[in-house]
Protein backbone atom coordinates (compact mmCIF):
# COMPACT_ATOMS: atom_id res chain seq x y z
CA UNK A 1 0.00 0.00 0.00
CA UNK A 2 1.17 3.16 -1.04
CA UNK A 3 1.43 5.90 1.62
CA UNK A 4 -1.11 8.31 -0.57
CA UNK A 5 -3.48 5.62 -0.98
CA UNK A 6 -3.13 4.86 2.92
CA UNK A 7 -3.54 9.02 2.87
CA UNK A 8 -7.32 8.53 0.92
CA UNK A 9 -7.93 5.79 3.19
CA UNK A 10 -7.55 8.00 6.39
CA UNK A 11 -9.92 10.70 4.24
CA UNK A 12 -12.25 8.10 4.13
CA UNK A 13 -12.02 7.14 7.42
CA UNK A 14 -12.70 10.66 8.69
CA UNK A 15 -15.86 10.90 5.99
CA UNK A 16 -17.11 8.05 7.81
CA UNK A 17 -16.96 9.49 11.24
CA UNK A 18 -18.48 12.78 9.92
CA UNK A 19 -21.70 10.72 8.74
CA UNK A 20 -21.56 9.08 12.01
CA UNK A 21 -21.97 12.37 14.05
CA UNK A 22 -24.04 14.05 11.21
CA UNK A 23 -26.35 10.92 11.87
CA UNK A 24 -26.74 11.35 15.77
CA UNK A 25 -27.48 15.15 14.92
CA UNK A 26 -29.84 13.96 12.58
CA UNK A 27 -31.58 11.88 15.08
CA UNK A 28 -30.89 14.65 18.07
CA UNK A 29 -33.00 17.44 15.72
CA UNK A 30 -35.13 15.19 13.75
CA UNK A 31 -36.86 12.50 16.10
CA UNK A 32 -35.94 14.27 19.05
CA UNK A 33 -33.77 12.18 20.85
CA UNK A 34 -31.88 13.52 23.11
CA UNK A 35 -28.21 12.27 23.82
CA UNK A 36 -27.93 10.91 27.17
CA UNK A 37 -24.52 11.11 29.35
CA UNK A 38 -23.48 7.73 27.88
CA UNK A 39 -24.68 8.45 24.30
CA UNK A 40 -22.89 11.94 24.42
CA UNK A 41 -19.53 9.72 25.77
CA UNK A 42 -20.16 7.82 22.33
CA UNK A 43 -20.16 10.85 20.78
CA UNK A 44 -16.73 12.10 21.96
CA UNK A 45 -15.15 8.26 21.23
CA UNK A 46 -16.16 8.29 17.34
CA UNK A 47 -14.77 12.48 17.32
CA UNK A 48 -11.82 11.06 18.83
CA UNK A 49 -11.24 8.35 16.46
CA UNK A 50 -10.63 11.12 13.97
CA UNK A 51 -6.86 11.75 16.00
CA UNK A 52 -5.48 9.23 14.02
CA UNK A 53 -6.42 9.98 10.73
CA UNK A 54 -5.97 13.39 10.98
CA UNK A 55 -2.37 12.57 11.88
CA UNK A 56 -1.61 10.54 9.32
CA UNK A 57 -3.06 12.94 6.01
CA UNK A 58 -0.96 15.81 7.93
CA UNK A 59 2.34 14.18 8.85
CA UNK A 60 1.71 10.99 6.75
CA UNK A 61 1.20 7.42 7.74
CA UNK A 62 2.64 6.13 11.15
CA UNK A 63 1.77 3.18 13.93
CA UNK A 64 1.47 5.61 16.41
CA UNK A 65 -1.77 7.61 14.83
CA UNK A 66 -3.09 4.12 14.21
CA UNK A 67 -2.79 3.36 18.34
CA UNK A 68 -4.43 6.85 19.08
CA UNK A 69 -7.13 5.56 16.87
CA UNK A 70 -7.64 2.36 18.56
CA UNK A 71 -7.24 3.60 21.81
CA UNK A 72 -10.59 5.51 21.33
CA UNK A 73 -11.98 3.17 19.87
CA UNK A 74 -11.65 0.37 22.58
CA UNK A 75 -12.75 3.29 25.27
CA UNK A 76 -15.68 4.18 22.97
CA UNK A 77 -16.54 0.43 22.98
CA UNK A 78 -16.56 0.01 26.68
CA UNK A 79 -18.73 2.75 26.97
CA UNK A 80 -21.45 1.66 24.42
CA UNK A 81 -21.05 -2.42 25.78
CA UNK A 82 -21.96 -0.71 29.54
CA UNK A 83 -25.41 0.58 27.91
CA UNK A 84 -26.05 -2.54 26.32
CA UNK A 85 -25.31 -4.35 29.25
CA UNK A 86 -27.95 -1.94 31.09
CA UNK A 87 -30.70 -3.11 28.92
CA UNK A 88 -29.66 -6.51 28.34
CA UNK A 89 -32.28 -7.79 30.94
CA UNK A 90 -35.52 -9.58 28.67
CA UNK A 91 -38.42 -7.22 28.72
CA UNK A 92 -36.17 -4.05 28.85
CA UNK A 93 -37.45 -1.54 26.29
CA UNK A 94 -34.08 0.00 26.15
CA UNK A 95 -33.06 3.48 25.86
CA UNK A 96 -34.13 5.89 22.66
CA UNK A 97 -35.88 4.58 19.63
CA UNK A 98 -34.14 1.58 17.28
CA UNK A 99 -32.96 1.76 13.73
CA UNK A 100 -33.15 -1.09 11.87
CA UNK A 101 -33.84 -3.23 14.77
CA UNK A 102 -31.15 -2.24 16.85
CA UNK A 103 -30.90 0.88 19.59
CA UNK A 104 -28.10 3.79 19.11
CA UNK A 105 -25.97 2.14 21.35
CA UNK A 106 -25.94 -1.25 19.67
CA UNK A 107 -25.39 0.36 16.30
CA UNK A 108 -22.48 2.70 18.49
CA UNK A 109 -20.64 -0.85 19.72
CA UNK A 110 -20.97 -2.03 16.14
CA UNK A 111 -19.23 0.76 14.63
CA UNK A 112 -16.49 0.76 16.99
CA UNK A 113 -15.97 -2.93 16.06
CA UNK A 114 -15.85 -2.38 12.76
CA UNK A 115 -13.46 0.76 13.62
CA UNK A 116 -10.99 -1.47 15.53
CA UNK A 117 -10.64 -3.79 13.10
CA UNK A 118 -10.58 -1.78 9.96
CA UNK A 119 -7.38 0.12 12.10
CA UNK A 120 -5.88 -3.75 12.60
CA UNK A 121 -6.45 -4.12 8.96
CA UNK A 122 -4.73 -1.29 7.67
CA UNK A 123 -1.84 -1.52 10.13
CA UNK A 124 -1.15 -4.95 7.84
CA UNK A 125 0.45 -3.01 5.19
CA UNK A 126 3.99 -1.98 6.44
CA UNK A 127 4.75 -0.83 2.92
CA UNK A 128 3.00 2.32 4.06
CA UNK A 129 5.63 3.56 6.73
CA UNK A 130 8.80 2.83 4.63
CA UNK A 131 10.88 5.73 6.32
CA UNK A 132 13.02 5.97 2.98
CA UNK A 133 10.05 7.69 1.33
CA UNK A 134 10.02 10.80 2.49
CA UNK A 135 7.83 12.68 0.10
CA UNK A 136 5.34 12.99 1.94
CA UNK A 137 1.77 13.58 -0.40
CA UNK A 138 -0.07 16.78 0.25
CA UNK A 139 -3.28 16.41 1.60
CA UNK A 140 -5.66 17.47 -1.32
CA UNK A 141 -8.78 19.28 -1.20
CA UNK A 142 -10.52 15.59 -0.50
CA UNK A 143 -8.77 14.88 2.80
CA UNK A 144 -9.06 18.76 3.99
CA UNK A 145 -12.52 18.90 3.50
CA UNK A 146 -12.86 15.78 5.45
CA UNK A 147 -10.69 17.18 8.63
CA UNK A 148 -12.22 20.38 8.63
CA UNK A 149 -15.96 18.65 8.21
CA UNK A 150 -15.12 16.25 11.13
CA UNK A 151 -13.64 19.55 13.22
CA UNK A 152 -17.24 21.14 12.16
CA UNK A 153 -19.23 18.63 13.83
CA UNK A 154 -17.20 18.24 16.81
CA UNK A 155 -17.19 22.00 17.47
CA UNK A 156 -21.13 21.79 16.73
CA UNK A 157 -21.49 19.26 19.39
CA UNK A 158 -19.73 21.78 22.10
CA UNK A 159 -23.06 23.82 21.03
CA UNK A 160 -25.85 21.71 21.24
CA UNK A 161 -24.22 19.75 24.53
CA UNK A 162 -24.23 23.47 26.16
CA UNK A 163 -27.77 23.97 25.27
CA UNK A 164 -29.10 20.19 25.76
CA UNK A 165 -27.26 20.38 29.43
CA UNK A 166 -27.15 23.84 30.35
CA UNK A 167 -24.45 24.63 32.96
CA UNK A 168 -25.05 21.76 35.19
CA UNK A 169 -25.09 18.36 35.43
CA UNK A 170 -26.31 16.88 32.31
CA UNK A 171 -29.60 14.65 33.05
CA UNK A 172 -29.93 11.08 32.95
CA UNK A 173 -32.65 11.00 30.46
CA UNK A 174 -32.57 14.18 28.88
CA UNK A 175 -36.12 15.11 27.26
CA UNK A 176 -35.62 18.67 27.09
CA UNK A 177 -32.74 21.21 26.27
CA UNK A 178 -31.81 22.94 29.65
CA UNK A 179 -30.45 26.20 28.26
CA UNK A 180 -33.61 27.09 26.73
CA UNK A 181 -35.46 26.46 29.24
CA UNK A 182 -33.95 28.57 31.30
CA UNK A 183 -34.49 30.78 29.10
CA UNK A 184 -38.35 30.54 28.28
CA UNK B 1 -21.22 20.84 31.34
CA UNK B 2 -18.29 18.57 31.75
CA UNK B 3 -19.60 17.03 28.16
CA UNK B 4 -19.30 20.13 26.56
CA UNK B 5 -16.19 20.94 27.83
CA UNK B 6 -14.84 16.91 26.71
CA UNK B 7 -16.07 17.96 22.92
CA UNK B 8 -14.10 21.04 23.64
CA UNK B 9 -11.21 19.37 24.38
CA UNK B 10 -11.60 17.42 21.41
CA UNK B 11 -11.96 19.79 18.65
CA UNK B 12 -8.66 21.43 20.00
CA UNK B 13 -6.78 18.19 20.25
CA UNK B 14 -7.97 17.59 16.34
CA UNK B 15 -6.97 21.15 15.24
CA UNK B 16 -3.51 20.67 17.25
CA UNK B 17 -3.52 17.55 15.21
CA UNK B 18 -4.03 19.81 11.65
CA UNK B 19 -2.18 22.81 12.69
CA UNK B 20 0.24 22.06 15.02
CA UNK B 21 3.42 19.49 16.04
CA UNK B 22 2.62 15.99 16.55
CA UNK B 23 3.92 16.10 20.03
CA UNK B 24 1.36 18.61 21.11
CA UNK B 25 -1.65 16.41 19.57
CA UNK B 26 -0.21 13.53 21.65
CA UNK B 27 -0.36 15.21 24.98
CA UNK B 28 -3.56 16.79 24.57
CA UNK B 29 -5.26 13.63 23.20
CA UNK B 30 -4.21 11.47 26.30
CA UNK B 31 -5.05 13.94 28.29
CA UNK B 32 -8.71 14.09 26.81
CA UNK B 33 -9.21 10.46 26.63
CA UNK B 34 -7.82 10.28 30.26
CA UNK B 35 -10.84 12.92 30.87
CA UNK B 36 -13.11 11.26 29.19
CA UNK B 37 -13.07 8.05 30.72
CA UNK B 38 -12.80 9.16 34.06
CA UNK B 39 -15.72 10.84 33.79
CA UNK B 40 -17.50 7.66 32.35
CA UNK B 41 -16.20 5.76 35.90
CA UNK B 42 -17.66 9.19 37.60
CA UNK B 43 -21.02 7.91 35.64
CA UNK B 44 -20.39 4.56 35.95
CA UNK B 45 -20.91 4.75 40.09
CA UNK B 46 -24.32 6.29 39.46
CA UNK B 47 -27.46 4.43 39.07
CA UNK B 48 -28.81 5.65 35.66
CA UNK B 49 -32.31 5.65 35.37
CA UNK B 50 -33.02 4.73 31.99
CA UNK B 51 -35.09 1.94 32.02
CA UNK B 52 -38.87 3.33 31.90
Amino acid sequence: MSRSFAVTLNALGLYAIAFVLAAAFAAQFLRHELPCPLCLLQRIQFALLAIGPILNIRHGPRPSHYAMSLLAALAGAAFATRQVLLHIMPGDPGFGSALFGYHYYTWALIGFCIASVAIAAVLLFDSQFKSDDTTQPKAGTFARVAVWLVIALTAANVLSTLVECGLGACPDNPVDYELLKRRL
Amino acid sequence: MEFAALFLAVTVVLVAAWRGTRTVALVLFGATLAASVATYLHHATDVLKLSF
